[in-house]
């Protein structure tokens, strides 16, 4: 596998589309899932959030059209180079980051306190966290309805888990230990169905992938996916731990388990981050064997 | 309910899914790769695993490009068959990129032949 600065550069934008859009849709999800619970500070403070997150998803997106031209041609004159970057949104890149986009803009309706304006957000939330299925290495397979349908998916709950723990930091930050508790404690309610789901469509996607299970190990892409497993399993230990001992801890009012909750929701943010950043390698720099 | 629809998605898609594709990777070329050749080729053909629109064809000879007319807006095909310039005697170097029609990916790589003097 050659790999220059423009393909690292190129799957380093993807990571932060899949960072920024995960973390804008999830945000909508979150809104609508806990707004009972949130004060009208803290709401306005992650529309904010959700707001930037939807400009750095829309932005990496472009960026990672102009980049892929440009290690075309390794000059910065292919990012500029019409045919370069027509070749790449014809063959499916087009289409996702045009649905992305879409999506993300239907986010901004999330800035309305209107009903019909929140659903509008709720659908530019799952248009956006599920554009990238629009394109990939499942579009290989044939047939590949039922893979695109467990990738959309996946994505989506992929959305729903990740997207929540910014949220759920500005509560821990802002809010008081009751508050936090009930947010945790409902959040987790959900998130114990919605990772159930995003587990068993991963694991069936990978199963569809894997050919010959040696030789995929052995691969670029098998070893970039065994890094990205390792990091699940972390996530879900600090994910069970949160729920199975901080939580319920936290509905007690032990002030220590506030402090705890913090740390736990920024380590699961970094896994969160590795995560991301496996699966835009792999699906960037390498393929399935 | 959704547990079953799910689990049967899963198992339909397991049971009926084709082998995945890799992204276009170059399979062979003529000239081959190192290959040294006594005459010089009038055609370039590269040959690739899946489907793929050809982006970039640079054909090198001692740091210098020699011009190989590439027709960007051609479909996708599996092979390309290029019209090379006359060449003369010396070591060749061919660059080429190319992005898989199904799942968009961008390739790239290069390969040598020598024409003999």
């Amino acid at each position: 596998m050659e790999i220059n600065g423009w393909d690292l550069a190129a799957a380093f934008a993807k990571a932060v589309t899949y960072s920024a859009t995960f973390g804008a849709a999830g945000a909508v999800f979150f809104l609508v899932y806990c707004s009972s619970l949130l004060r009208d500070q803290q709401r306005a403070r992650i529309r904010r959030l959700m707001g930037i997150l939807v400009g750095i998803g829309g932005a990496a997106s472009i960026l990672r059209i102009l980049l892929l031209a440009g290690s075309m041609s390794g000059e910065i004159a292919g990012m500029f180079d019409g045919s370069f970057a027509g070749m790449i949104l014809s063959a499916g890149e087009g289409r996702a980051t045009g649905v992305r986009i879409v999506g993300l803009a239907l986010l901004l309706s999330a800035f309305s306190a209107k009903r019909s304006f929140r659903g509008a957000a709720v659908v530019g939330a799952i248009a956006a966290s599920t554009s990238f299925a629009w394109v990939g290495h499942i579009h290989g397979m044939t047939p590949n309805t039922a893979a695109t349908l467990l990738l959309c998916l996946h994505l989506w709950c992929a959305a729903f888990w990740l997207g929540a723990l910014l949220p759920l930091l500005v509560i821990a930050k802002g809010g008081n230990a009751a508050q936090t508790a009930a947010a945790a404690a409902r959040f987790g309610k959900l998130a114990l169905r919605v990772v159930a789901v995003l587990l068993a469509a991963g694991v069936s996607l990978l199963l569809m992938l894997i050919g010959n299970a040696a030789q995929f190990w052995a691969s670029d892409y098998g070893r970039m996916m065994a890094i990205k497993l390792l990091a699940v399993a972390a996530l879900l230990g600090v994910a069970a731990w949160n729920k199975l001992l901080l939580t319920p801890r936290l509905l007690k009012g032990d002030a220590r388990a506030a402090q705890l909750f913090r740390r736990s929701l920024l380590a699961e943010m970094g896994f969160g981050a590795l995560i991301l950043l496996t699966t835009a390698a792999f699906t960037t720099l390498a393929g399935p064997p | 309910m959704l547990k079953n629809a799910l689990l049967a998605l899963a198992a339909c898609g397991i049971v009926v899914a084709g082998p995945c594709m890799a992204h276009a990777k170059l399979q062979s070329s003529t000239p081959a790769n190192n290959a040294h050749l006594s005459e010089a080729p009038q055609t370039l053909t590269l040959n690739f695993s899946e489907a793929a629109k050809l982006a970039v064809l640079k054909l090198v000879r001692d740091g210098k490009e020699i011009s190989v007319p590439l027709d960007k807006s051609a479909k996708a095909g599996q092979t390309f068959t290029l019209s090379l310039p006359p060449l003369s005697p010396g070591n060749y170097t061919v660059q080429w990129a190319a992005v898989a029609a199904d799942d968009g990916h961008v390739t790239k790589g290069s390969f040598a032949f020598l024409i003999a003097s």
